[in-house]
């Protein structure tokens, strides 16, 4: 990270870009009544960010590094070394977990400078939330892992592809309530969102309406499964692979 | 003598290889034309389904107050496929310039008897050519998709709009080149130039909502021209300086200064490399 200066600066430059964008774009439909960003609406969208952020930043960092090892031939290398490879794994995800983690609490304080300040309830709820959360989000990653090592070329766009869907069926920047029924019905099958669903509505204290999708007490149950087992079942996936493309002498082949 | 002296039969058929090597590859990884086209849809549904939350069945109201039209699903819809044109554009040069460099392909290119107008401009005519399909197939599904009708206002000044403005666009990839050689770091110039020009260009709003310093440094930016004006002829919005033809006159000479300006700067950027570290150097 040090030696290339410009990416740590331009992550936190892009945040910035996209929060602003995403204010004035609001402040189009606002209008009486409505509430305006510290109403509500600001905490949908920055605390389904603050998820978002780390997802994508999990799908590029453990699945496009992989690839990138392929790339520049230093995969079989690692694989020589007597380290163990779940370490290596889980050392990208670090870096994602302090790096993203600063640009999220950057993002926050803008916000709350720009548009007024955002509901923070529940916090110690909300943080054991997170904590699973993440935890099922680096399961993913390490699944994308294995999908990289099998895929190789398409994984960037497999990586770009599933930050948007995620985005989307996810909810992570509107409320569930407004998504076509087809789509909320999707969205029900997948663990994350119900991470979104409990984070935000924990942190803005259960308003009316919130939690959306299951009563929080459930919700909290599945993000707990889901932190606790997806790891488990991401790793194992990432074995699975991993055995595949070495018998077949592929895995520093791009 | 064969070797230094290019016809412009022959320069034609270099730009023409280029294209058609990009084609071919990119003909191996179909996923990324689907990507294309999926992605404008995702990215003008946040604004329209956040416009619905915030707003419930007030949001067209709400909208035609501040932006002048009622239509916000069709001006979000035109503002993510024109904004994926520009991002496309930014995207495959800068990409294509930086895996050259590290797969050790880009001097022995500067080897080559052709020049590097040539190259560009043939990546230019494939990144116009991926853009335009994938521009017409996500605008015409997206529309379909939020239930508008994508043959509304004038389509053929859009049209006219959106070819003439891909010429300014590509000027600025050059620059953009440049800037890839100068700092070599593709991925996060790219991250970040892409939501800059989402935010200068006004992907969700009218450049006019910003304050008055950042509304004049967004009208020096040429996407900015694209989107608004296909807006304006598809909407009935009103244009930058009132007539269409004003507007385009502007673009025109957008489309002179930008791919001169940004050639002129990847040459001074390349020249400068090449008497320090290479080109090839990553």
């Amino acid at each position: 990270m040090t030696r290339y200066p410009i990416n740590f600066v331009v992550s936190f430059a892009q945040i910035f870009v996209i929060v602003f964008m995403m204010i004035i774009a609001m402040s189009l439909f606002f209008g009486e009544g409505s509430g305006g960003m510290s109403g509500g609406f600001g905490g949908i969208i920055m605390f389904g960010f603050i998820l978002f952020m780390f997802l994508s930043d999990t799908l590029w960092t453990i699945g496009y590094n992989i690839r990138w090892e392929q790339v520049q031939g230093t995969l079989e290398s690692l694989y020589l070394s007597p380290a163990s490879k779940f370490a290596s794994l889980v050392s990208r995800v670090s870096i994602s977990l302090v790096w993203t983690g600063l640009n999220c609490v950057a993002a926050l304080i803008f916000v709350s400078y720009v548009a007024g300040e955002l509901p923070y309830n529940n916090l110690g709820l909300a943080f054991y939330i997170l904590v699973f959360s993440l935890s099922g989000t680096f399961g993913m990653g390490f699944a994308f892992a294995a999908f990289t090592m099998v895929a190789r070329e398409s994984a960037n766009l497999a990586a770009n592809a599933l930050q948007f869907v995620f985005m989307g069926l996810c909810a992570m920047f509107f409320p569930f309530s407004v998504l076509p029924d087809t789509v909320l019905w999707v969205s029900r099958l997948i663990p994350l969102s119900y991470c979104v669903d409990a984070f935000r509505s924990t942190l803005m204290g259960y308003p009316e309406g919130y939690p959306e999708l299951l009563p929080i007490g459930t919700e909290l149950v599945i993000v707990t499964m889901f932190g606790l087992a997806m790891p488990v079942v991401g790793y194992g996936l990432y074995k699975i692979a991993e055995k595949r493309v070495r018998i077949k002498g592929t895995l520093g082949e791009y | 003598m064969m070797l230094s002296v290019f016809s412009l039969k022959m320069s034609a058929e270099a730009v023409k290889s280029v294209f058609l090597c990009r084609l071919r590859i990119v003909s191996r990884y179909r996923g990324w034309f689907l990507f294309d086209m999926l992605v404008p849809t995702v990215i003008a549904a946040i604004p329209i389904l956040l416009g619905r939350a915030i707003s419930g069945e007030n949001a067209a109201a709400r909208f035609l107050e501040n932006t002048g039209t009622a239509n916000y699903v069709a001006y979000m819809v035109i503002g993510a496929n024109v904004f994926m044109i520009v991002s496309n554009s930014l995207w495959i040069f800068g990409f294509w310039l930086r895996n050259e460099m590290q797969t050790g392909t880009l001097e022995s290119l500067y080897l080559s008897p052709v020049t590097k107008l040539t190259l560009l401009a043939g990546i230019a005519l494939y990144t116009a050519f991926r853009s335009l399909i994938a521009f017409g197939v996500a605008f015409t599904g997206g529309c379909l998709i939020f239930g508008v009708n994508p043959f509304q206002g004038d389509v053929i000044l859009a049209v006219f709009f959106l070819l003439i403005g891909l010429i300014p666009i590509y000027g600025i990839s050059f620059f953009y080149g440049a800037l890839i050689i100068r700092f070599k770091e593709a991925n996060s110039l790219i991250n970040l130039a892409q939501w800059a020009v989402a935010a200068a260009m006004g992907i969700y709003y009218p450049v006019t909502v910003l304050p008055r310093v950042l509304q004049y440094l967004c009208m020096l930016f040429p996407p900015t021209w694209v989107n608004q004006d296909i807006r304006a002829s598809l909407l009935g919005l009103s244009y930058f300086f009132g007539e269409w033809y004003y507007d385009l006159a502007v673009l025109w000479a957008f489309c002179i200064v930008a791919p001169l300006l940004g050639y002129y700067v990847f040459l001074a950027n390349e020249k400068r490399i090449k008497k320090n570290e290479g080109v090839g150097r990553f």
